[in-house]
C-alpha cells in the first residue's frame, strides 16, 4: 500500500507547481504584484487571542530526535526566516514565535503577507529577477512579493547548491539559504492542507460504506480511522477479475491519491505520538505516515483520529473560539498520549526558558553594569556608584547562571555540550572569575572586566543563535552521549577559555591603560592588573591542563588512543604550551607585567583560535559547528588581540627608549615569587 | 631560557602540524616545513618530546630548589614526565587494529589498520576437507627491498620462497594483448605499482614470489593484500597457501560476536547508540571460561593487556533489515592508565601550588 501511495504521489507531483500552493500562476503576475496594484487591498484578518496561541506553542512535536514544544520549532523557524524571533504584521502588530506559526498554520494566505524572509544584500534579490532598489539593502521580504520569482530563485538556488559553500560567493549563498527558507515557508504553510478539505466519495460505492461517508464526503481523519478496512477492500477489489471491481478499484485509487496529495506537505511535523510506549515506539508520527500505516492495516488509535480531527478543525478554524476548541482536543490527544509516554517532562520548562528570555535580561544587566562602571572611573570616589557596578553585573551573572541551569534541568546534561552553550558558560565563568576577583581586589577594572564579558559575550551568543538558527538544544551524537565526561572534561576545557579569554582582556586593558598613563603615576594599579592576569592565566593554566588530560582519557575510552593530533586536541595544546610559556616566563624573569600582559593578550587570539578557529578549518573529530559567518568575528578579534600586542611593543619601546629621563621602572618584587 | 624555548618550539610545532595535518610532524626527528617553496628544518615532534623530557627531568625537578613552595610544582613536573613517558611507551611498545564480525562470527586475533605480513599456511588433508595446519608468518616491512636482482629469501621453510618485488601500494590489471609489462603475468593478470594514497590503510600492497622445491622447478607466484583467496602451490607432494595480508596479531581470547545494535535518535539518521555483545572465550584456562560482555561507545573492554573499543560498523550501504558487521578497535598499550594517574598528579600538584599563591594573595589583600 506504500507503494500505491507513493506512486499516486509521484504521478500528481509534476502538475503542482514547487511555488504554487495558493495564487496565480506565475505567468499572470507582473513584476511586483502586492494587493494593492490590482485595486483591492486584503483586509487583515483578526489576530488570533494569547490564549489561542499559546495553546498552540505548548503542543508537543517531535523534531530532531526529540519531543519539544511547537514554540520552539516556531521560534528557530522564525530565526531562520526573519532572523530575528518576531515579524511585523502590515498594521505593524508584533507577532512573536506562536502567533507566527499560527498564521502559517491556519491562514497562509495572510502568512505570505508578512515580511518574512530577511535578504542581507539586495543583489539576492536582483539575482532571482525582481527590483530589489523598491526596498532598503538589506531588507526583509514577504513570499507575496518573492512568489513571482519562486521558479527562478529554486532554479538557480538548485544549481548554486552544487558549489561547495566555501566556494559560493555571497549572492550565490544568500540565494541558496533564501531558497532553503522558502521550502521551509512552503512546507508549513501546506501542513494543514490535507485537513482544509474533503475528499468526494461515490455516495452508493462500498467505499463510502466503508468509510462511513454518507454525505458523499470523507475527511482525511475518517480515511485514517477507516484506513484498515479500505486497505483490505483495496486488496480484496484488485485480486478480482471483475471488470465492475476494477471500475470499483479505479475510483478508491483516485480518492487515495487525492488524500495522498494533500496529506504530502503533511510531513513537515511529526505532531502524533505512536500509540505503544516511549521505549518501543519511539518516533511520532506525521498525519501522511498515520494514513500509510493505516492503509498497511496497522489501525490508529483513538487518541490519533481525535489529533487528526482536532487539526482538522484548525485548519477550517474561522474565529477564536472554533480554533480554541480545536486546539483543546489536540492537547487532550497529542499532550495527553505524549504524558503518558513520560516524554514531556520539561516541556512547560523550556517554554517558560523561551518566554522570560532570561538571557535578554542578563544582556541589559551587563550593559547598565558597564554604564555605572564606565562611570565610576569618571567619578572614582563614589562608592555607591562602585556598589551599583557589582550589584548590577552580580545580577546579569545570576540571570545567565540561572539561564544556563534550567538549560541543564530541561536537557538533563551537563552545562556546556553545543558551540552555543560554550558561550554562555565562558561568559558567565568569565564573569564570575572577574567579580571574585574583584571582591579581592577591589579596584573597579575587574568589576568592568566582567561587565564587558558579559555584554560581548551574550551579544556573540545571540548572533550565533542567529546565524545557526537550530534548535540550540539538539540531541547528542553517540559519543558525546556521556553525561559523565561532558560534566569533565567539557566543563573544566571551558572553564580554561573563559580564564584565557578573561586574561587577555584584563592584560589588553593593562597594555591600553599603559599607552595613556605612565606607570609611576599609579604603580599600584598596574601591578595590581598584573597581578590580576597571572592570578587569572594560574587558574586558567589548571583548568585547561586538567581539561586537556581529561580529554585525552576520554577519547582513550571511546576511540583507543590518548592523543591523535586532532586539530581541537592540538588546539587544547597550544593552550596550555602557550599559558605555562607565560607562567614560566615570568618565573624566569623573562617576561615582566608587561610581558606578561602583552602576552596574555595574544594567548586569548590561542584560545580563540582553539575555541573557534579549529571548527572552521572543518577538518577532524571535534569539528561539531562550521559556520561561515563566524570566521568574519574571529579575524576581527584576532586582529584586535594582536594590535594590542603592537601596542605593547609600543610602550615597552617608550619604556626604554623615550623616557631616558624617568627612572626605569623598579622590579617589581611580587614578580619573582 | 630552555623551558621557554622549548615551549615556543613546541607550539611553532604543533600550529604547523595543525595548518598541514600531518602525522610526521610529530613522530619524526626531523623535518623540513615549506615556507613559500623554501623548505625550512624543524624539529620533529619526536626530538621536542625527548628535549622536554629532558629538560622537565634536569630543569624542573633535579635542578628545583626543594621546599614546600616549589612542592606543587616538583610534583606537577613529575606528572608531566610521566605523561610523557606514557606516550613514548604506547609509542615504542603499543599495537593497534581492529577485528570485524558479523554477529555469529568470531576472532581469537586482531588485524593491523596498515602493517602487513605473507603467511605460508600448510594446507593438510582433514578427511575429505583441507584445513589449515602450520603457519609461518614474514613481516613484510622486511621484504619492501626485494627487486628481481637482489630478490628476499624467506628462511625456515621446507622450500625454498623468494620474494622477487614488493610494492607498497599496487594494482591487479588484467594483461591485454596490446601491451607489454616487465613484469611475471601469473594467470593473466599483473601487478601495477600504484602512488600511496593518504589514507594509509587504503594501500593494498602486492608482491612477486618465487617458490623453488626439491625438483628444482621455480613457480611464480603473484601475491595481493586485497586478495580475497591465498595464493595456493604444491610443492614436493604437499600444498601450502601463501597469503599477503594485513599483520595478524593473536589474542589470548576468543571473542565471538553475538548481537549489534545500532540505534538512531527517533525521526533521524543521528546515530544515538551502539553496541556489540559479544561473548568472550578465555584461552588460559583449559575448560576455556566464557562470559558475555556488551562493547559500547565510551565503554570499552579491558581484557589482558588488550583494549576492546566500539569503532566502526558497516557495510556503510546497508539498507534497513542487512546483516551488519561491527568493528571493534583493538589496542595493546601497556601505559593504558598512566595518563590518568599523571592527570590526577598534575592537578594536585597545580591545585597545591595555585592555591597557596592565591590564598597568600588573599591574605595580603584582605589585609590591606
Amino acid at each position: 500500500m506504500k507503494a500505491l501511495l507513493l506512486a499516486a504521489s509521484l504521478a500528481l507531483l509534476a502538475p503542482v507547481a514547487t511555488a504554487g500552493r495558493q495564487g496565480p500562476p506565475v505567468a499572470e503576475q507582473h513584476g511586483l504584484a502586492t494587493p494593492t496594484d490590482d485595486g483591492w487591498r486584503a483586509v487583515d484578518p483578526q489576530p488570533w487571542s494569547e490564549d489561542v496561541t499559546a495553546a498552540l506553542g505548548a503542543l508537543p512535536v517531535q523534531e530532531g530526535g526529540r519531543v519539544k514544544p511547537l514554540s520552539t520549532l516556531a521560534g528557530f523557524t522564525l530565526l531562520r526566516l526573519a532572523g530575528r524571533r518576531s515579524v511585523e504584521t502590515p498594521d505593524g502588530a508584533k507577532l512573536g514565535p506562536d502567533a507566527f506559526l499560527a498564521e502559517l498554520l491556519v491562514r497562509p494566505d495572510f502568512a505570505s503577507r508578512l515580511p518574512l524572509f530577511l535578504v542581507a544584500e539586495g543583489a539576492a534579490i536582483d539575482a532571482i529577477g525582481l527590483d530589489a532598489s523598491v526596498k532598503k539593502r538589506r531588507a526583509r521580504w514577504s513570499f507575496d512579493e518573492l512568489r513571482p520569482a519562486v521558479p527562478k530563485l529554486f532554479e538557480l538556488a538548485h544549481d548554486w547548491s552544487n558549489v561547495e559553500p566555501a566556494r559560493r560567493t555571497s549572492t550565490q549563498q544568500q540565494v541558496v539559504q533564501l531558497a532553503e527558507a522558502v521550502h521551509r515557508f512552503l512546507d508549513l504553510a501546506g501542513f494543514l492542507d490535507f485537513a482544509r478539505m474533503d475528499v468526494p466519495v461515490a455516495k452508493d460505492s462500498r467505499l463510502a460504506q466503508v468509510v462511513g461517508a454518507w454525505d458523499g464526503r470523507a475527511s482525511f481523519a475518517d480515511l485514517v480511522a477507516a484506513g484498515p478496512e479500505i486497505g483490505a477492500l483495496y486488496r480484496e477489489l484488485a485480486a478480482a477479475d471483475d471488470p465492475l471491481a476494477r471500475e470499483a478499484l479505479r475510483s478508491i485509487d483516485s480518492v487515495l491519491r487525492l488524500a495522498a496529495e494533500l496529506g504530502r506537505a503533511a510531513d513537515g511535523l511529526a505532531l502524533v505520538p505512536p500509540a505503544g510506549s516511549a521505549a518501543d515506539e519511539p518516533t511520532w508520527l506525521t498525519p501522511s505516515e498515520l494514513l500509510a500505516a493505516a492503509l498497511d492495516g496497522e489501525r490508529a488509535s483513538d487518541a490519533q483520529v481525535v489529533a487528526l480531527r482536532g487539526l482538522q478543525s484548525l485548519a477550517r478554524a474561522e474565529s477564536d473560539e472554533q480554533a480554541g476548541t480545536a486546539l483543546a482536543k489536540l492537547a487532550a490527544s497529542t499532550r495527553a498520549d505524549a504524558d503518558r509516554r513520560g516524554e514531556t517532562r520539561s516541556l512547560d520548562l523550556e517554554r517558560a526558558y523561551y518566554r522570560a528570555k532570561p538571557l535578554t535580561y542578563a544582556t541589559v544587566l551587563f550593559v547598565l553594569a558597564f554604564v555605572v562602571a564606565a562611570l565610576t572611573w569618571l567619578r572614582p570616589r563614589s562608592r555607591a556608584l562602585h556598589r551599583a557596578a557589582n550589584l548590577l553585573a552580580w545580577s546579569g551573572t545570576a540571570f545567565l547562571v540561572g539561564a544556563i541551569a534550567v538549560r541543564c534541568v530541561i536537557r538533563a546534561r551537563p552545562p556546556v555540550s553545543t558551540l552555543y552553550e560554550t558561550v554562555l558558560f565562558v561568559t558567565a565563568v568569565g564573569a564570575i572569575v572577574a567579580l571574585v576577583i574583584e571582591l579581592i581586589d577591589r579596584r573597579r577594572i575587574a568589576v568592568s572586566a566582567a561587565a564587558a564579558l558579559g555584554v560581548v559575550g551574550l551579544f556573540l551568543a545571540t548572533g550565533y543563535e542567529k546565524l545557526d538558527a537550530k534548535d540550540t538544544m539538539p540531541e547528542l551524537v553517540a559519543v558525546l552521549d556521556t553525561n559523565f565526561w561532558l560534566a569533565t572534561h567539557v566543563t573544566s576545557i571551558t572553564v580554561g577559555y573563559a580564564a584565557g579569554m578573561l586574561a587577555a582582556l584584563l592584560g589588553s586593558v593593562y597594555v591600553v591603560m599603559r599607552l595613556v598613563r605612565r606607570r609611576d603615576a599609579a604603580p599600584d594599579t598596574f601591578r595590581a592588573l598584573g597581578r590580576m592576569v597571572y592570578g587569572t592565566l594560574c587558574f586558567g593554566l589548571f583548568f585547561a591542563l586538567v581539561g586537556t588530560i581529561l580529554g585525552g582519557l576520554w577519547a582513550n575510552e571511546s576511540w583507543g588512543r590518548f592523543w591523535g593530533w586532532d586539530p581541537k586536541e592540538n588546539g587544547a595544546l597550544l593552550i596550555c604550551l602557550a599559558m605555562t610559556a607565560i607562567l614560566h616566563g615570568r618565573m624566569s624573569g623573562h617576561l615582566r607585567e608587561l610581558g606578561v600582559c602583552v602576552a596574555a593578550a595574544f594567548g586569548g587570539t590561542v584560545v580563540a583560535f582553539s575555541w573557534w578557529g579549529v571548527n572552521l578549518l572543518g577538518v577532524g573529530l571535534h569539528s561539531y559547528g562550521f559556520t561561515s559567518g563566524v570566521s568574519k568575528a574571529l579575524w576581527t578579534y584576532y586582529l584586535v588581540q594582536w594590535g594590542v600586542c603592537a601596542l605593547g611593543l609600543v610602550v615597552w619601546w617608550m619604556d626604554h627608549h623615550g623616557r631616558r629621563t624617568a627612572s626605569a621602572p623598579a622590579l617589581d618584587p611580587a614578580m619573582r615569587s | 631560557m630552555l623551558a621557554l624555548l622549548t615551549f615556543l618550539g613546541t607550539i611553532e610545532q604543533t600550529e604547523h602540524g595543525l595548518y598541514e595535518v600531518q602525522r610526521r610532524y610529530f613522530e619524526s626527528l626531523l623535518l623540513f616545513h615549506d615556507v613559500g617553496g623554501v623548505p625550512v628544518p624543524l624539529p620533529g615532534g619526536g626530538l621536542v618530546m625527548g628535549l622536554l623530557f629532558v629538560n622537565l627531568l634536569l630543569g624542573g625537578v633535579v635542578r628545583l630548589r626543594k621546599g614546600v613552595r616549589t612542592a606543587g610544582v616538583l610534583v606537577a613536573h613529575v606528572g608531566m614526565l610521566l605523561m610523557i613517558a606514557a606516550g613514548f611507551v604506547k609509542y615504542a611498545t603499543g599495537e593497534e587494529g581492529h577485528v570485524t564480525l558479523y554477529e555469529g562470527q568470531g576472532a581469537d586475533w586482531f588485524q593491523s589498520y596498515t602493517e602487513n605480513e605473507i603467511a605460508v599456511i600448510e594446507v593438510v588433508a582433514d578427511g575429505d576437507a583441507f584445513g589449515p595446519g602450520d603457519e609461518r608468518t614474514v613481516d613484510g616491512a622486511s621484504l619492501r627491498a626485494a627487486t628481481p636482482s637482489a630478490p628476499v629469501a624467506v628462511t625456515g621453510l621446507p622450500f625454498r620462497l623468494e620474494v622477487t618485488r614488493w610494492f607498497d601500494n599496487a594494482q591487479v590489471l588484467p594483461k591485454g594483448p596490446m601491451f607489454d609489462v616487465d613484469v611475471p603475468v601469473v594467470d593473466g593478470v599483473f601487478l601495477r605499482g600504484a602512488d600511496l594514497v593518504k589514507e594509509r590503510e587504503r594501500n593494498a600492497p602486492g608482491a612477486y614470489v618465487t617458490v623453488t622445491g626439491g625438483d628444482g622447478v621455480p613457480r611464480t607466484g603473484l601475491l595481493w593484500a586485497f586478495q580475497a583467496e591465498p595464493w595456493t602451490v604444491d610443492v614436493d607432494g604437499r600444498r601450502y597457501a601463501i597469503d599477503l595480508r594485513r599483520t595478524r596479531h593473536a589474542m589470548p581470547f576468543t571473542v565471538r560476536l553475538d548481537e549489534f545494535t545500532k540505534e538512531d535518535h527517533p525521526g533521524t539518521n543521528m546515530p544515538s547508540w551502539f553496541s556489540s555483545d559479544v561473548t568472550v572465550t578465555d584461552h588460559s584456562t583449559a575448560a576455556g571460561v566464557s562470559r558475555p560482555v556488551t562493547i559500547s561507545m565510551n565503554q570499552p573492554l579491558r581484557e589482558d593487556g588488550l583494549v576492546l573499543y566500539q569503532a566502526s560498523w558497516g557495510p556503510s550501504n546497508a539498507r534497513p533489515g542487512d546483516a551488519l558487521f561491527s568493528t571493534l578497535a583493538v589496542v595493546r598499550n601497556p601505559a593504558d592508565q598512566w595518563p590518568l594517574v599523571s592527570c590526577v598528579v598534575i592537578a594536585l600538584g597545580l591545585a597545591f601550588h595555585f592555591g597557596r599563591t592565591l590564598v597568600r594573595h588573599v591574605r595580603r589583600e584582605v589585609a590591606r
